[in-house]
């Protein structure tokens, strides 16, 4: 083996990988870079840039909420699944057992999956991924009329920025048992082919969310490629969101 | 087997690598959130089926590749480079210039790379993964991804020392 084919070889070597090591011409090659200064060299660099490399990639960020969001949409989607008399039987012995505490539990206390964190990344998929627009008004009148007739929360009050705002419609989202309003608006930016907004405001009871901010402070966060604001008023818990920086968003505030 | 696993402990232990994977071979976010998610859906209904519980890694990289592929071919937006197969005299890229790269460059010279190259070299950099598991992930020979690796890996650095040569204005 001479200098280049060990080059060749140490090209997809990881010294942290003892895996790699293993293998017998690498180990030849590593073997002719202890006795060759100028391999030695090259291969010293090697690992130094494979190492950056690595952190590079493993630098990419994971979207906050998103294992809280597999998990509980896991949760939500499991069905009894027939798999004979005994669970059946078990199961039908632990419905009737656990009815009572479970209404109480239901009435009484947010599921351990209805987090803020949870409420957030599934209202910004929903203003990301296409969704059907229930009414289209830049009314605020038929808008409000609209979610009141369907049981959504109604009385909610804008921001003096929304309220600059223009109106695009609004749909009815769902959050467990509890009904969200997403109202839409449009910053005036170029729409997307198909979009029909590009700033959403989605309002729920502050008792659905659990952790729910419980002041009037403002909360500021990147969620998915939304940038967004999280305030709690008069029982009422407030998301709004756009896609662009945190500046363009205070307008709306 | 799969209900013997703990599907909470799984996506705790597995969920950031694939959504790193998910991004770098789509890099878009809401994507890679959606085959990470999927991917674990897959698992719910099917994981049962995974007999050898030590492959569950490579049963989910593969899963999320698959899904990954699928999704593609709806949606065939990725151009083709063509790489020049000379692997050999290729700029070696110094350490102090690739640290000044941030993820979001490695992953757009990643993105310029022909599509067989992409996956084997997210895997490599990603988890330390085995030729033999990446072999396994992909559904291709061992000497397959070696190959794909020397030229994916050099195209890479190529690429690299292009973008440090002509930073993008």
């Amino acid at each position: 083996m001479n200098r280049e084919e060990a080059k060749d070889i140490l090209l997809l070597y990881r010294h942290h990988n003892p895996a790699d090591e293993s293998d017998t011409s690498v180990a030849e090659a590593l073997a002719l870079a202890k006795r060759d200064p100028e391999l030695a060299q090259w291969l010293e660099m090697h690992c130094a840039r494979e190492f950056v490399l690595r952190e590079k990639f493993r630098q990419i960020p994971v979207p906050e909420g998103l294992k809280e969001q597999i998990i509980s949409e896991h949760a939500a989607s499991r069905r009894p699944a027939p798999r004979g008399r005994q669970l059946a039987l078990t199961a039908a012995m632990v419905v009737a057992m656990g009815l009572s505490a479970m209404a109480y539990w239901l009435n009484n206390r947010p599921a351990a999956d209805d987090t803020l964190p949870i409420y957030q990344s599934q209202m910004a998929r929903n203003a990301l991924n296409p969704y059907p627009m229930d009414k289209l008004s830049n009314d605020d009148g038929t808008i409000r009329d609209y979610l009141k007739g369907n049981n959504a929360p109604a009385d909610y009050a804008l921001t003096a920025g929304l309220k600059q705002a223009t109106l695009s419609g609004c749909a009815i989202e769902g959050w467990g048992s509890n009904r969200v309003s997403m109202i839409c608006f449009q910053t005036g930016k170029p729409l997307p082919a198909g979009a029909k907004s590009d700033l959403w405001l989605f309002v729920v009871d502050q008792q659905s969310v659990k952790d729910a901010p419980v002041d009037a402070s403002l909360h500021i966060a990147r969620i998915n490629r939304l940038v967004t604001a999280t305030w709690v008023r008069d029982g009422k818990l407030y998301f709004l969101g756009l896609e662009g920086e945190a500046t363009e968003l205070g307008k709306y505030l | 087997m799969a209900e013997s696993l703990d599907f909470d402990g799984l996506v705790t232990a597995y969920y950031g690598m694939l959504y790193q994977f998910a991004f770098s071979l789509s890099r878009d976010e809401a994507e890679a959130c959606d085959l990470t998610q999927q991917t674990f859906c897959v698992w719910a209904s099917k994981g049962y089926q995974l007999r050898d519980k030590s492959k569950v890694k490579t049963w989910l990289f593969t899963t999320l590749h698959r899904e990954f592929l699928g999704s593609r071919r709806k949606h065939n937006r990725f151009p083709h480079v063509e790489l020049d197969l000379a692997a050999a005299d290729l700029p070696v890229v110094a350490p102090p210039s690739v640290n000044r790269l941030d993820s979001a460059l490695v992953l757009q010279a990643l993105a310029q790379l022909d599509e067989i190259y992409q996956a084997p070299v997210a895997l490599f950099y990603l988890q330390d993964h085995s030729y033999n598991e990446i072999a396994e992930v992909l559904d291709v020979p061992l000497g397959t991804v070696k190959s794909r690796l020397t030229r994916g890996l050099a195209r890479l650095h190529q690429l690299l020392t292009s973008t440090q040569t002509h930073p993008p204005t």
